[in-house]
C-alpha cells in the first residue's frame, strides 16, 4: 500500500507543475501590462511601479515562477490587492464554512442519490425508473443559480421557514472554535447559534446535492443494471439467494465502487458549483471570496483560490484511490 | 436514415429531447421578426409588469419585454454553446488524435496537459480564465472551451489508438501516405461517432457554465440579451417581480435538458450492451 501511494504521489508530479504553470500564467493573461489594466488609465507611473513589483511583475518570468513556487512551499498565496491581508490567511479563514457545506452536500447527496439509482435499476423501465431518469436529468441540467433561485423564493420569501441567506442570524453572537459554526455551537453549550447554523446550511446544502445526487443516481442506476447482468448474479440467483441478498450484497457492493470515483470527482465539479451556490446565498466561503475578487480583479486572490480548489480535487482523487484499494481485494492485490 | 426512425422509436427521452430543441429553435428563429418589441429598447412607465396579454412573459425593470429578450438571448446562448463546442471540439480532436496516433513523448507531454486542466474544477478554471482575459462573451466562450477541449481530447486519442492498429491504416501508413492526411481521412472519419455524442452531451455543459459565466458578470456585457446575463440582472427584484429571474432561468434549463435528454439517449445507442436492452 505505502509503495503505491508513493508511485501515486511521484505521478502526481508532472501533473501538479503544469497546474502550477497555468495558476502562475493567470496574471500574466491579463492582455497589456497587467498593472497598468489593472489600475486603470489614470494612475501614476509610480502607483504602476509599485504594483508591478507587488505582483513581482518586474523580473524576467523564470525568476517570477522560482519566486512562485517557492512562496507557495512556504504557504504563500502573495497578499491580496483589495485588503492587504495574506491569501493564505485569508482563505483559511473561510475553508470551514465551505468545507461544512460540501462534505453535507456529499453526505445528502449519497443518502438520496444511491437508493434512487438502486430502485431504478432494480425495475428498469419502469414508471418510477422513468420518473427518477427524467427527474435526475433536470437535476443535472438545472443551472445551480437557477435552483437556488427557485428554493430562496418557496422557502425563504414565501413560507417563511428558512433563512434567505448567510451562515448564521446576524442577531446571535457566537464564539469561533473550529471555525464550523455547527460544531462550534455544540462545543460552546451555544445550541441556539447550532440551530440558527443548521438552518442556514439547508438551502444552500439542498442546491449543491441537488446536481451530485441526480449524477450519481443516473450513474448506479446503470452501473447496477451492467453488473446484474454479470454471470455470478446469475449464480447468486441460482443458488437460491434472496432477492434483497442479491441485489443488496452481489449488486450493489459490486455498483458501488465505480461510484466511489463518481463521487470524488463531481465533488470537484460541486466545488466549482460552490461559487455560485455561495455567491448566491451570501455564504462566506473560499467560492464568495474568489466571486468577490473577481468582481475587485483581486489577481492573488483569485490565484490562490484557483489553486486551492485544484488542490482539493487532486487530493480528492488520491483519496478516492485509496478508497478503492481498502475496499476492493482485486486493487488492493494490484497495488502490493 | 433507417437507423435514425429506429433510434427515435426507441428512445422517448430522446424524442422529448428534440421537440424542446425544436420549439426553443423555432421560437429564437420566428420569434424575433414576429415580436413587436426590440430586445433592447427602454419603456420605463411600464417596467416590472407582471405577466399580461401585450407581455406574456411580463416586462423587466426597464420595461423590456421579457419573452423578447429571451428569444434573442437564445440566439446568443445557443449560437454560444455551439461556438464553445466547436471550439473545444477543434482543439481537443486535433491534439488528441495526435497523441493516440503518434504515441510515445508526445503523447506523454500532450497527455499530462490534458491531466492537468482535468485537475481543475471546470467551472473554476473557466471564471479564472474569462477573469484574467477580461469580461467579454469572446473570452467566456475561449474560457470554457479550453475547459471541455479535454474530454474531446480524452475520447479522441482512444479513439485513435483502437482505429490506428486497424488493417487499413497500417496499408495507409505502408503506401506512404503523409500523416495529416491518415489522421484526417481515415482515423478522424471512423472515430467520429463517440465524437459526436460527446459533442452533444457537452452542449449541455457549454451552454451551463458559459450561462455560468454570465451570470457572474464574466459572460455577455448589457444589454445583449443571453440568458445566464439576464437572470443576473433581475435577480434583485425577484421577490417582488419572479418572472424576470426565473423565465430566462427556465430557459436555460429546458436548452441544457434538451442536450442532455438527446447525447444521453446517443450514448446509450452507441453503448453495445445497453442497446441490447433497448431493442
Amino acid at each position: 500500500m505505502a509503495s503505491f501511494i508513493i508511485r501515486r504521489l511521484i505521478a502526481l508530479i508532472p501533473v501538479m507543475c503544469i497546474v502550477l504553470v497555468i495558476v502562475f500564467s493567470l496574471v500574466r493573461l491579463i492582455p497589456g501590462d497587467p498593472a497598468v489594466t489593472l489600475l486603470g488609465p489614470g494612475a501614476a507611473q509610480e502607483q504602476i511601479d509599485a504594483l508591478r513589483a507587488q505582483l513581482d511583475l518586474d523580473q524576467p518570468v523564470i525568476l517570477q515562477f522560482a519566486n512562485y513556487v517557492f512562496g507557495l512551499l512556504q504557504g504563500d498565496l502573495g497578499f491580496s490587492l483589495k485588503s492587504g491581508q495574506p491569501v493564505t490567511n485569508e482563505i483559511l479563514m473561510r475553508l470551514p464554512a465551505t468545507i461544512e457545506l460540501s462534505v453535507l452536500a456529499v453526505i445528502v447527496a449519497i443518502i438520496f442519490g444511491i437508493p434512487i439509482g438502486v430502485l431504478s435499476a432494480v425495475r428498469p423501465n419502469s414508471i418510477f425508473d422513468h420518473i427518477t431518469r427524467v427527474v435526475s436529468l433536470i437535476g443535472v441540467s438545472m443551472p445551480a443559480f437557477l435552483l437556488a433561485l427557485i428554493l430562496q423564493l418557496i422557502f425563504a420569501t414565501y413560507l417563511g421557514w428558512l433563512p434567505v441567506s448567510g451562515r448564521m442570524s446576524s442577531f446571535l453572537t457566537a464564539e469561533t472554535v473550529t471555525g464550523f459554526a455547527i460544531l462550534d455551537g455544540i462545543i460552546t453549550g451555544n445550541f441556539a447559534a447550532a440551530w440558527s447554523a443548521v438552518q442556514h446550511l439547508v438551502l444552500p446544502t439542498a442546491v449543491l446535492a441537488a446536481f451530485l445526487a441526480a449524477t450519481l443516481g443516473r450513474f448506479v442506476r446503470n452501473t447496477m443494471l451492467d453488473v446484474m447482468g454479470e454471470d455470478f448474479i446469475r449464480t447468486a440467483r441460482a443458488k437460491g439467494l434472496r432477492r434483497s441478498d442479491v441485489v443488496l450484497n452481489h449488486g450493489l457492493r459490486n455498483s458501488l465502487l465505480p461510484a466511489i470515483t463518481v463521487i470524488g470527482l463531481k465533488f470537484a465539479e460541486m466545488l466549482g458549483g460552490a461559487i455560485l451556490t455561495e455567491t448566491i446565498f451570501a455564504w462566506p466561503g473560499i467560492g464568495r471570496y474568489m466571486f468577490e475578487a473577481i468582481k475587485n480583479r483581486d489577481y492573488p486572490v483569485i490565484q490562490g483560490t484557483t489553486l486551492v480548489f485544484a488542490l482539493i480535487f487532486v487530493l480528492t482523487s488520491i483519496i478516492v484511490d485509496l478508497l478503492y484499494g481498502v475496499l476492493d481485494p482485486r486493487v488492493r492485490k494490484r497495488m502490493e | 436514415m433507417r437507423e435514425l426512425l429506429t433510434f427515435l422509436r426507441r428512445n422517448t427521452l430522446a424524442v422529448v429531447g428534440l421537440v424542446i430543441l425544436v420549439a426553443l429553435i423555432g421560437l429564437i428563429t420566428i420569434g424575433p421578426p414576429v415580436s413587436p418589441y426590440a430586445p433592447t429598447k427602454l419603456d420605463i412607465l411600464h417596467k416590472l409588469e407582471a405577466p399580461t396579454f401585450a407581455h406574456w412573459l411580463g416586462t423587466d425593470a426597464f420595461g423590456r419585454d421579457v419573452l423578447t429578450r429571451i428569444m434573442y438571448g437564445g440566439r446568443a446562448t445557443l449560437t454560444i454553446g455551439v461556438g464553445v463546442v466547436a471550439i473545444a471540439f477543434v482543439i481537443g480532436v486535433f491534439f488528441g488524435m495526435l497523441a493516440g496516433f503518434a504515441g510515445g513523448w508526445l503523447d506523454s507531454i500532450i497527455m499530462r496537459i490534458v491531466d492537468a486542466i482535468l485537475a481543475f474544477p471546470a467551472l473554476v478554471l473557466a471564471i479564472a480564465l474569462a477573469a484574467a482575459f477580461g469580461p467579454s462573451l469572446q473570452n467566456a466562450m475561449l474560457a470554457v472551451a479550453v475547459t471541455l477541449a479535454p474530454q474531446f481530447a480524452r475520447v479522441a486519442r482512444s479513439q485513435a489508438l483502437s482505429i490506428s492498429v486497424k488493417p487499413y491504416v497500417e496499408a495507409a501508413i505502408s503506401l506512404g501516405l503523409p500523416t495529416h492526411r491518415i489522421l484526417l481521412r481515415y482515423i478522424f472519419v471512423n472515430g467520429l461517432g463517440p465524437l459526436l455524442v460527446q459533442s452533444t452531451l457537452a452542449l449541455g455543459s457549454a451552454i451551463l457554465q458559459t450561462a455560468s459565466l454570465g451570470f457572474l458578470g464574466l459572460g455577455a456585457q448589457p444589454p445583449l440579451a443571453e440568458w445566464g446575463a439576464d437572470v443576473s440582472a433581475n435577480l434583485q427584484f425577484v421577490r417582488s417581480a419572479a418572472w424576470v429571474a426565473l423565465a430566462p432561468g427556465m430557459a436555460i434549463l429546458l436548452a441544457v435538458l434538451s442536450f442532455n435528454l438527446i447525447g444521453d439517449s446517443l450514448a446509450d445507442w452507441f453503448n453495445p450492451r445497453r442497446r441490447n436492452e433497448l431493442e
